[in-house]
């Protein structure tokens, strides 16, 4: 199951990201996916999130974008500023 | 929140080893060709029957990939050529760090060309760039004859498919022209050599292909390095 490595690869690349961005944290990160690439996305997927759960970049999530040609392309990672966490904000009624 | 384009390959660490290799095989004239095809489709029987036909004088090798034994490796060393077996343990694809790895220790400069037979799979061992000239897809007519219909990303980025085991076409259901129309189909410019490892049949174009591949690379790549 190649999409494992592939999994990797993403989560590496994201690691790597991150450390450009201090003071943010990787919330989501884009793929895009040709359909001649060779990769089944719900492969891919399943193989994520298996793999990120126990990595210090979960909670993140995989967003994939099918493209037409034989691409395999890292699009873009989103960050949400890791000081400001929405869950902590009570919102007076 | 804050969306920062990233725009890089997923495989970008394969594809930077890939790279490395791929100069290393264009600096000393070596035609590297990577062997895709299903289990039993005849990758490692083709390559015994090219081993034995080479031109006198061709100095070839052979990294042959597979999850587990070395039995290839002890088959297509019977033929005199420098072999090295790549057993994964598990995984379905060769990646370039693999044959980085286990090409350490021969001299490039010495080899006309350098053959990769992947893990058999059509779909897995498609992504992963070894750094070779040209991906070859073997298909059998054991098979079906939809199957670059069905795994259209492999036909799509080999340039030559070799059609195997043509000497069971008089016991099988297989029709070859659907399956040559099939794979111009996903890729019109693919070259197509119909082969019988078992009898010999087709080699003689199929050498001829090998050697016109080299003399293109050589046209094209440093001339120095390609004397023979």
């Amino acid at each position: 199951m190649h999409e494992m490595g592939i999994a990797s690869s993403i989560l590496e690349a994201v690691r790597k990201e991150q450390l450009l961005y201090p003071g943010y944290r990787a919330t989501k990160v884009g793929v895009r996916i040709g359909e001649f690439a060779g990769v089944d996305g719900e492969s891919l997927r399943f193989c994520f999130d298996a793999i990120v759960k126990d990595s210090p970049l979960a909670p993140l999530e995989l967003g994939i974008e099918a493209r037409g040609g034989d691409e395999l392309d890292l699009g873009w990672v989103e960050f949400d500023d890791a000081e400001c966490d929405d869950s902590a904000v009570e919102v007076a009624a | 929140m804050i969306q920062v384009p990233v725009e890089r390959k997923v495989l970008s660490e394969n594809d930077r080893v890939a790279a490395g290799l791929r100069e290393a095989l264009q600096s000393t004239g070596t035609l590297s060709l990577n062997f895709i095809g299903s289990p039993g489709s005849g990758k490692t029987a083709f390559l015994e029957r090219t081993l034995q036909m080479l031109p006198q004088g061709t100095r070839a090798a052979v990294v042959t990939g597979d999850i587990q034994t070395e039995n290839d490796a002890i088959r297509l060393a019977r033929y005199g050529y420098p072999v090295r077996q790549i057993t994964t343990g598990g995984a379905c694809h060769l990646d370039a760090r693999m044959v980085e790895k286990h090409l350490e220790g021969w001299d490039l400069g010495a080899l006309d060309i350098l053959f990769i037979e992947n893990i058999g799979n059509l779909v897995c061992p498609t992504s992963y760039d070894l750094g070779e000239d040209a991906k070859i897809v073997v298909l059998s007519v054991a098979e079906g004859e939809d199957k670059p219909l069905k795994y259209p990303g492999i036909f799509r980025k080999a340039e030559l498919m070799i059609l195997n085991k043509i000497d069971l076409l008089p016991y099988v259901p297989f029709r070859p022209e659907l399956a040559r129309e099939y794979a111009r189909r996903i890729h019109p410019e693919i070259d197509i050599i119909s082969t019988s490892s078992l009898r010999g049949t087709g080699f003689d174009q199929w050498i001829d292909w090998l050697n016109a591949r080299r003399s293109r690379k050589c046209d094209r790549e440093v001339l120095h390095a390609c004397t023979r």
